[in-house]
């Protein structure tokens, strides 16, 4: 393996066309982490840029729809449910660990239905939030039958909807995308064709492993050397061209696309999902009549610009002094999946 | 959360399945994949408990070297 890795790194120097910067771009926490791991940064040449993007969900997440699930999670007949990761994200009024009352943290939708039977008397709200991967397991989630007592509080985003306004922000200059591997597995690599067809940007979907990867980012820079845009899997085994249409389904029969607020960076249109009218009877947001909280931003806090590429990590006063995954102050340095978190662990560029 | 797990379906119980990885078994929802199109054997990437996709052995191995490190850090951390 190591030899391959050598040759794939000695082709990319040759092939890149030193003349321009060229920024890549990978949207996925899973990328990054490969990337900062491995130390790839440094194997690059000069002009490549490796950015990551908005590849965390936990960090897009609207701050409205957490500070709405704490105080769920304060009433004495519910509990509030979610995944570990989202305990800990920070909002004005505290997270969900620090200032929540009622709360229980799953690892998977299904675990809902255990904690729904057992407390039977109580209300039980499944915070649902991320990207295409956790969105379909809702779905199935519902499709499998829902109790009575079960409602489902959304923050659902949509991949390829953000990256299509990255392209359009001239501040971040994409000119090639990772796409991601396993949102792929869901929405299909044909998802990603708009970003060659329609604005000439060379998108390869990628898995995880770093020869993978590396692979990817031949791909791209063999296309920006031929001057050609086209989207490319180096992933097979794992994504097909039409992805997981069983999962399309049953995420488009309950929920539609929408304009979602992303964290920091406002309302996106058509950026994500919500429920269909016709379930408004699981529907946290309608059953509780949550209300829509001004967002405040954390002082000194650049995770919005991080999480559209347009700074790093280690721009931020507060990444490793004010801000570490211990004491997060922003919700980029929370997850596995956040840039900050990441770029701690493993010692920045 | 995004993190994709390789596991082996080793019981199925349409929709759910019981799977393995690392000797440890889980209860999974296969309701995203087709019934007739998982059977027992088959290797599955897993999402939040979910089956999102069928793969083979070899990419299965190959996800597991990179979550192998990932793991590794975690202990460490933990420990």
């Amino acid at each position: 393996m190591k030899e391959r890795v050598e040759k794939l790194i000695k082709a990319i120097h040759e092939i890149t066309p030193k003349d321009r910067k060229i920024k890549i771009m990978n949207v996925c926490g899973s990328h990054e982490h490969t990337i900062t791991h491995s130390g790839m940064r440094s194997l690059m040449p000069e002009n490549v840029e490796l950015v990551p993007g908005p590849g965390c969900p936990v960090c897009v997440c609207s701050e409205s729809d957490i500070i709405n699930a704490i105080n769920l999670s304060k009433r004495d007949d519910t509990i509030l449910v979610t995944y570990g990761d989202m305990l800990r994200v920070p909002t004005q009024i505290g997270s969900i660990r620090s200032n929540g009352r009622n709360y229980k943290m799953v690892s998977a939708p299904h675990e809902v239905l255990k904690i729904a039977k057992e407390n039977s008397d109580k209300n039980v709200v499944f915070f649902s939030i991320g990207f295409e991967t956790t969105t379909a397991p809702t779905a199935a989630l519902i499709e499998t039958g829902l109790p009575e007592n079960v409602t489902i509080l959304t923050s659902q985003k949509l991949t390829p909807e953000i990256m299509e306004i990255l392209v359009k922000d001239s501040e971040v200059g994409v000119d090639a995308f990772v796409a991601p591997g396993h949102v792929s597995a869901i929405v299909g690599a044909n998802a990603w064709k708009v970003f060659p067809e329609k604005y000439g940007i060379p998108t390869v979907v990628a898995g995880f492993e770093p020869e993978n990867l590396l692979l990817a980012i031949f791909r791209i820079l063999l296309q920006i050397k031929e001057g050609i845009a086209e989207l490319e899997n180096v992933y097979r085994g794992v994504v097909k061209p039409e992805g997981n249409r069983k999962a399309q389904e049953l995420m488009y029969k309950y929920f539609e696309k929408t304009d979602v607020n992303w964290r920091g960076i406002g309302y996106i249109p058509e950026s994500g999902l919500e429920f269909r009218k016709e379930y408004d009877h699981i529907n946290a947001k309608k059953v509780f009549n949550l209300p829509e909280i001004e967002e405040k931003k954390v002082p000194g806090c650049i995770c919005d610009r991080i999480v559209l590429g347009k700074a790093y990590p280690d721009e931020c006063k507060l990444f490793g002094t004010a801000c570490t995954p211990r004491d997060p102050k922003g919700p980029c340095m929370v997850s596995m999946e956040g840039a900050c978190n990441i770029w701690y662990r493993f010692g920045t560029r | 959360m995004c993190v994709g797990v390789p596991m082996k379906v080793v019981e199925i119980n349409y929709p759910m399945a019981v799977a393995e990885a690392k000797g440890v078994r889980r209860n999974i929802s296969i309701m995203l994949l087709p019934e007739d199109e998982v059977k027992v054997g088959d290797y599955v990437i897993v999402h939040v408990g979910n089956a999102i996709e069928i793969i083979d052995e070899k990419d299965a191995e190959e996800i597991w070297k990179v979550l192998d490190e990932v793991m590794a850090i975690l202990d460490e951390e933990e420990g």
